[in-house]
C-alpha cells in the first residue's frame, strides 16, 4: 500500500473539486453542442455526474484511516458535550479520580513489594536456607550448618551468612559516641547479592577467618553522614567499641536490604566449632540449571550427614534442610495483607464505576431527544454507542490522570501510616515510585473503568424509541422502565459492595479493640526502655556484665522520678531467645529434652519494674548472683504445661543440657512462679517462660548475648517517662565508661509498634469502607433525588388530588429503602463468602462475627435512610400548582 | 449473435464493478475477486490512456463511445479510480488546457501503468475465456 494516499489530503480534495468542476464544464459544453439551452445543458451535466460531494467524500475517506477520524471527531464532540455540563463532568471525574487514586496508591506498594521485590541481580537463583521440620520451617543457622551448606558445591555457587545487626556497636573517636548497626556477614555476602563497591574492596577470605584482624566495610549512608564522604577513608581506621578497625571499602547506596545497616563486619567463623547456637541467616545462589527440587534433594543428603556428624540432639530424625526463594522468604506474610487491600480498593473502584454509570444514565436520559434525533438522521446504534463510550473514556482517562496524581500523593500518606513490617519499600518508602508498571496499571484501569461505567448506559441509551422520544414535549418525562431498572441494579450493587467493605472494616476494628483490651501481664504505663550495645571486650564474661548491671540499676534507681530500674537481655514484644531444658530426675523417655521455653536473663528487680505478679515462691534478690546457688523463676504457662500436678518449686531445671563447657548451666532450683506475659506478640497466647539472673549466666552465654543482642535498661517512672531519657542516658554513659544508648522507647510505644500492623490494616479498611459507604450513599441519594425530580408532576397531581404529605414521603423513602435493603441482603451474603480472606488478620473475632454482621447492616441502612430522607423531604415540598403549571 | 450477448452482460459487469468499488472503499472484500473486478474499471481507464493523455471527461466519453454505449461509467467512481491509479503510480497527472480551452487535469500512462495494463489485459482474457468455456461459447 502506498503511503501517498494519506498525504496532502486537503490540497488533493481541492484539486478534485476543481477537477469535478472541469468535468461538469466539459459535459455542459458537450450538451450545449447538442443544441440544449445553457440552463438545460448545465442541469443535465449535473444530473449525469450525480452527487459531486459524495464523490469527494469517497476519495476523502479513501485517503483516511476511518476509525481514527471517527475517534477524533467523537472525542471532540465528547469534550464539547462534557464542557457544557461542568457540574456532571467535575463530579464524575472526581469520583473516578478517587477510585483510581486509591488503586494506584495500593498498586504502587504491591508493585514495589510483591512484583519487583528484590533488587539483586539474577535474583531467581537466590535462595534462603531453611531448617525444615514437621512443625514448619524457618531460617536460622549455626556455624556447623553454615559449614555443611557451604560444602554443597554441587548445587550452590555461593553461600553467605549474615545477621541483622544484633547488638549494635559503639562508634567512638569522634565528638560524640554513636551507636551504629553493624551487620556481620561472611566473605561471599557481597558477591552473592551483587553489592556494588564504590571505594576499596570487600573482605578477603583471610579477613573472614578467625584472627583475620579488625576490618570493616562502610555503608554509603554512614560514610556520608559520619565521615563526610571522605575520599581517603579506605585505609584509615575507625574506633568501634574502643578498638581500631581498618576501613577496607564502601558499598554503593544502590545496595539496599531491609536491615538498616551502617557498616559490615566479617563473621570470622571458626568452622571447626561444635557450637549449635543459631544466630544468623544463610542465603545462597543456586548453580545455573539447578532447580529447587534438585537442591532440596541434595540438602536431604546433607541433613543425613549432619545428623551423623553432630548427633540427633543437633538435628531430630524428622528435621532437615531446604531452600525457598529469597524473594518469597523476604516478602513473607505482607503478601496476603496487600492483596486484601488491593481487593478492598478494587471494590471502591467498582462502587465509583457504578456511581459514574448512574450519572451517565441520568445524562443519557436528559439527552434522549438528541440521541433520537441522531438515530433518526441515520446514526447507527454502533455509532451512538461509540460516541457515548468515547465520552466515558474521555472522563475515565481524565479521572485516571488525576487519580495518578492522587495515587502518587496518596502512597506517601499510606506509607507514612504503614508500620515497618512492609518490606522492600526502602527508607521512607523511596523504593515505591510510579514506574512504568504503575503507569500502565493506571492506564489500563482507567480504560477498563471507562468501558465498565460507559457500556451499560451507552447500550441502554442507544436503544431509543424514536417516535416516543421525538414526540415528547421535553426531556422532563419519566425515567424509562429499562434505565430505571438498570439504575436500581447499580444502586443495589453499590450498597452490597459497600456493605462487604464495611463489614471487613468492622471485623478489623473489633480485632484491634480486642487487642487493645488484652492484658499483657505487665504494666506498660510509665516504663521507659533503652538499648545499650555491650559488644566490647569488657563484657565477654558474666562478672563484667553483672557489675555493669548492678552499677547501672543502682544509679538509675537513684535518679529522681525513678521508682524501679532493671536490665534484661530482651524486652517484651521484641526479640527473644528460647532454650530446651530437662527437669532433673524426671524420666524423659526417648526425647532429647523434657521440654523447652522462652529464656530471659534479667536483673533481680525486673519483675517489680514491669509489675509482673508473683504467684508463688519468691522473686530474685541481689543475693542471687554468681556466688549464690543457681535459681530460676518460671511462669504459670510453663508450670501448667510441665507440672499438671505436682509442685514445680520442689524441682530443679537443667537449661540447655549437653551444651559445651562454656555454655554449661548449673541445675537451677525453681524458686518462684510469676504471672504469664504476652512476650512474643499481644495476639499470641503466653509462651512458657524461664527467667534467670543475669549475674548467674555461664560466660559463654554472656559472650554470645553480648555479641548478638544489645542489653536493655528499663525504668518505671513516677513522672512522665520521656522526661527521664536524658538523665538516664547521662547516668548510663558514666557507669558504662562511655557507652551510648539507643532506641529510647516507652513500653507503650513498643505496644503500639507491635500492633501497628493490625492498626494499619484496620485504618486502611476503615478508610476504604467509609469512602465506599459515602459513595454508595451518594449513589442512592442521587437516584432518589433524580426520581423525585422526574416525578414532580406526578407527585404534584397526587397532592392536588389530596395525597397526604406523609404518604408521599413514605412512598419515596419506601422505594429508596427497598433498593438499599436488597443491597444489604446481597451484601451480607457476599460478606459471608468474602470475610474468610480476612481470617488470618483477625484476633479473637470470628470471620462471621455476629456483632459486625448485625451492626454494619443497621449502620448502612441508617445511612441509606438519611440519603433518601432528603429527596423524600423535597418531594413533600413539591408545590402542586407549580408542578402542574411547569410545562 | 455475439453482439446481442455482449450487451446485457457488459452492463451487468459494470454494475458488479461499481458494487465492488463501493465495498472496497468502505469495507473488506474477498481478495481474489476484488483484484480482478476492481481492476476492470482501472484496466479500461489505462486502456483509454494508451491513445494519449486525457482528462476525466474524455476518459469517460471514450469508454462509453468505444463500447458503443454499452458500458456506462458511473462518474462518481471514475475519479476515485483515477486518484487510486495515480497513488499507485500507474498514471501521472498534470493540469493543462483542454480542446475546449478549459482548465482540465490530464492523465498520462506511466511505464508502470503500461505494464500493469498488459498484465490486466492478460488476466481479463484468461478469465473471459474461462467464463466463456463454462457458458459453452466458442471463441474460435
Amino acid at each position: 500500500m502506498s503511503f501517498r494516499r494519506f498525504t496532502n489530503r486537503t490540497r488533493k480534495d481541492e484539486d478534485l473539486a476543481e477537477e469535478i468542476d472541469s468535468h461538469l464544464a466539459h459535459a455542459q459544453d458537450a450538451n450545449s453542442a447538442r443544441g440544449l439551452s445553457s440552463e438545460e445543458a448545465r442541469r443535465q451535466a449535473y444530473v449525469r455526474f450525480g452527487n459531486s460531494r459524495s464523490t469527494r467524500e469517497r476519495v476523502w475517506r479513501y485517503r483516511s484511516f476511518p476509525w481514527l477520524e471517527d475517534l477524533w471527531r467523537d472525542l471532540r464532540f465528547a469534550l464539547r458535550g462534557l464542557g457544557k455540563t461542568p457540574g456532571f463532568t467535575i463530579i464524575a471525574i472526581l469520583v473516578i479520580a478517587v477510585g483510581i487514586g486509591v488503586n494506584t496508591a495500593v498498586f504502587s506498594v504491591i508493585n514495589a513489594v510483591l512484583l519487583k521485590p528484590l533488587i539483586f541481580p539474577d535474583q531467581d537463583s537466590l535462595v534462603d536456607l531453611m531448617n525444615t521440620s514437621p512443625r514448619g520451617s524457618g531460617g536460622g543457622a549455626s556455624v556447623p550448618k553454615f559449614k555443611i551448606w557451604r560444602e554443597q558445591t554441587s548445587i550452590f555457587s555461593k553461600v553467605a551468612g549474615f545477621d541483622f545487626g544484633g547488638a549494635g556497636l559503639n562508634l567512638t573517636g569522634g565528638d560524640k559516641p554513636q551507636q551504629v548497626q553493624g551487620v556481620h556477614v561472611t566473605q561471599q555476602y557481597f558477591s552473592l547479592l551483587g553489592a556494588p563497591v564504590i571505594q576499596g574492596r570487600t573482605f578477603t577470605e583471610a579477613e573472614d577467618s578467625p584472627n583475620g584482624g579488625r576490618v570493616v566495610v562502610l555503608s554509603y549512608s554512614l560514610w556520608k553522614s559520619r565521615f563526610g564522604g571522605d575520599s581517603k577513608i579506605v585505609g584509615s581506621t575507625i574506633q568501634l567499641d574502643g578498638q581500631p578497625y581498618l576501613v577496607v571499602g564502601v558499598i554503593s547506596k544502590s545496595f539496599v536490604t531491609d536491615t538498616p545497616t551502617d557498616l559490615y563486619l566479617p563473621f570470622q567463623f571458626d568452622l571447626n566449632t561444635q557450637d549449635q547456637a543459631h544466630y544468623f541467616m544463610v542465603a545462597a545462589r543456586l548453580k545455573p540449571g539447578i532447580t529447587f527440587a534438585q537442591a532440596n534433594a541434595q540438602l536431604k543428603l546433607a541433613a543425613d550427614e549432619y545428623r551423623r556428624t553432630y548427633g540427633p540432639r543437633a538435628m531430630g530424625p524428622q528435621d532437615g534442610f531446604g531452600v525457598v526463594s529469597l524473594a518469597e522468604a523476604w516478602v513473607g506474610d505482607s503478601r496476603t495483607s496487600l492483596w486484601v487491600l488491593m481487593g478492598a480498593v478494587g471494590f471502591v473502584l467498582l462502587i465509583a464505576c457504578a456511581n459514574v454509570a448512574n450519572l451517565m444514565l441520568v445524562r443519557a436520559t436528559g439527552r434522549k431527544r438528541e440521541l433520537a434525533t441522531r438515530a433518526a438522521l441515520g446514526a447507527g446504534r454502533a455509532t451512538i454507542v461509540r460516541q457515548l463510550l468515547t465520552e466515558s473514556l474521555a472522563l475515565a482517562l481524565t479521572g485516571g490522570m488525576l487519580g495518578l496524581v492522587l495515587g502518587v500523593v496518596g502512597v506517601r500518606l499510606l506509607l507514612a501510616m504503614a508500620p515497618t513490617y512492609i518490606p522492600h519499600v526502602g527508607e521512607n518508602g523511596t523504593a515505591v515510585v510510579p514506574d512504568m508498571h504503575v503507569l500502565l496499571f493506571t492506564l489500563s484501569v482507567s480504560v477498563l473503568t471507562g468501558i465498565l461505567f460507559g457500556l451499560a448506559p451507552a447500550i441502554s441509551a442507544s436503544r431509543p424509541n424514536l417516535v416516543a422520544a421525538l414526540n415528547e414535549s421535553s426531556s422532563r418525562s419519566g425515567v424509562g422502565f429499562r434505565t430505571g431498572k438498570l439504575r436500581s441494579a447499580l444502586v443495589i450493587s453499590e450498597m452490597a459492595l459497600a456493605l462487604i467493605l464495611v463489614i471487613g472494616a468492622a471485623l478489623l476494628i473489633r480485632t484491634f479493640m480486642k487487642l487493645q483490651a488484652v492484658d499483657p501481664g505487665y504494666d506498660t504505663r510509665n516504663v521507659l526502655t533503652m538499648a545499650m550495645s555491650i559488644s566490647g571486650n569488657r563484657f565477654q564474661k558474666t562478672a563484667g556484665v553483672a557489675q555493669l548491671v548492678k552499677d547501672g540499676t543502682d544509679k538509675l534507681t537513684a535518679l529522681p522520678g525513678v521508682e524501679n530500674a532493671a536490665a534484661a537481655c530482651c524486652l517484651p514484644l521484641d526479640r527473644g531467645f528460647g532454650l530446651p531444658f530437662n527437669i532433673v530426675g524426671r524420666p524423659k523417655g526417648d526425647a532429647p529434652f523434657t521440654g523447652g521455653g522462652g529464656y530471659l536473663t534479667v536483673s533481680w528487680n525486673y519483675f517489680n519494674t514491669f509489675k509482673v505478679p508473683l504467684m508463688r515462691g519468691r522473686m530474685f534478690t541481689e543475693q542471687d548472683n554468681g556466688s549464690g546457688p543457681g535459681v530460676v523463676i518460671i511462669n504459670e504457662a510453663l508450670a501448667k504445661q510441665y507440672w499438671p500436678k505436682g509442685d514445680p518449686l520442689k524441682d530443679r531445671l537443667l537449661i540447655a543440657p549437653g551444651a559445651r563447657p562454656a555454655f554449661a548451666e548449673p541445675a537451677r532450683q525453681i524458686i518462684g512462679i510469676v504471672g504469664d506475659t504476652r512476650a512474643a506478640a499481644l495476639d499470641r497466647k503466653p509462651d512458657p517462660m524461664m527467667y534467670t539472673p543475669i549475674a548467674q549466666m555461664p560466660d559463654g552465654m554472656t559472650a554470645l548475648n553480648s555479641r548478638i543482642a544489645p542489653m536493655f535498661w528499663i525504668v518505671r517512672s513516677k513522672v512522665e517517662p520521656h522526661s527521664l531519657a536524658n538523665p538516664m542516658a547521662a547516668a548510663l554513659l558514666v557507669v558504662s565508661g562511655g557507652l551510648p544508648v539507643a532506641h529510647i522507647r516507652t513500653m507503650e510505644e513498643i505496644v503500639v509498634l507491635n500492633t501497628s500492623r493490625q492498626r494499619f490494616n484496620m485504618l486502611m479498611l476503615t478508610i476504604f469502607g467509609a469512602s465506599a459507604l459515602l459513595m454508595a450513599a451518594i449513589g442512592i441519594y442521587g437516584l432518589m433525588a433524580y426520581s423525585v425530580q422526574q416525578r414532580s408532576r406526578e407527585i404534584g397531581i397526587r397532592m392536588a388530588l389530596g395525597a397526604q404529605a406523609s404518604h408521599v414521603r413514605n412512598m419515596v423513602i419506601g422505594q429508596g429503602m427497598v433498593l438499599a435493603l436488597i443491597g444489604v441482603v446481597i451484601g451480607i451474603a457476599g460478606a459471608f463468602g468474602m470475610t474468610r480472606f480476612l481470617e488470618s488478620f483477625l484476633f479473637d473475632v470470628k470471620a462471621w462475627d455476629p456483632l459486625a454482621f448485625i451492626v454494619t447492616p443497621v449502620l448502612l441502612s441508617t445511612v441509606a435512610l438519611l440519603a433518601v430522607w432528603v429527596p423524600a423531604q423535597r418531594a413533600v415540598r413539591v408545590d402542586p400548582m407549580s408542578a402542574l403549571r411547569f410545562e | 449473435m455475439s453482439a446481442t450477448h455482449s450487451h446485457p452482460s457488459g452492463v451487468l459487469f459494470i454494475s458488479v464493478v461499481i458494487l465492488v468499488e463501493c465495498k472496497l472503499l468502505g469495507m473488506k472484500t474477498p481478495p481474489d475477486a476484488g483484484v480482478i473486478l476492481q481492476g476492470t474499471l482501472d484496466m479500461l481507464i489505462l486502456r483509454t490512456l494508451v491513445m494519449g493523455a486525457a482528462h476525466g471527461y474524455t476518459i469517460a466519453e471514450v469508454i462509453e463511445h468505444t463500447s458503443e454505449n454499452a458500458l456506462e461509467v458511473e462518474q462518481g467512481s471514475l475519479y476515485p479510480a483515477l486518484h487510486r491509479l495515480e497513488d499507485r503510480g500507474l498514471v501521472s497527472s498534470q493540469w493543462g488546457l483542454s480542446e475546449n480551452n478549459r482548465k482540465a487535469k490530464f492523465y498520462r500512462l506511466t511505464g508502470k501503468g503500461r505494464k500493469e495494463l498488459n498484465a490486466a489485459t492478460g488476466r481479463w482474457r484468461r478469465m473471459t475465456r474461462a467464463i466463456g468455456l463454462i457458458l459453452g461459447e466458442s471463441h474460435e
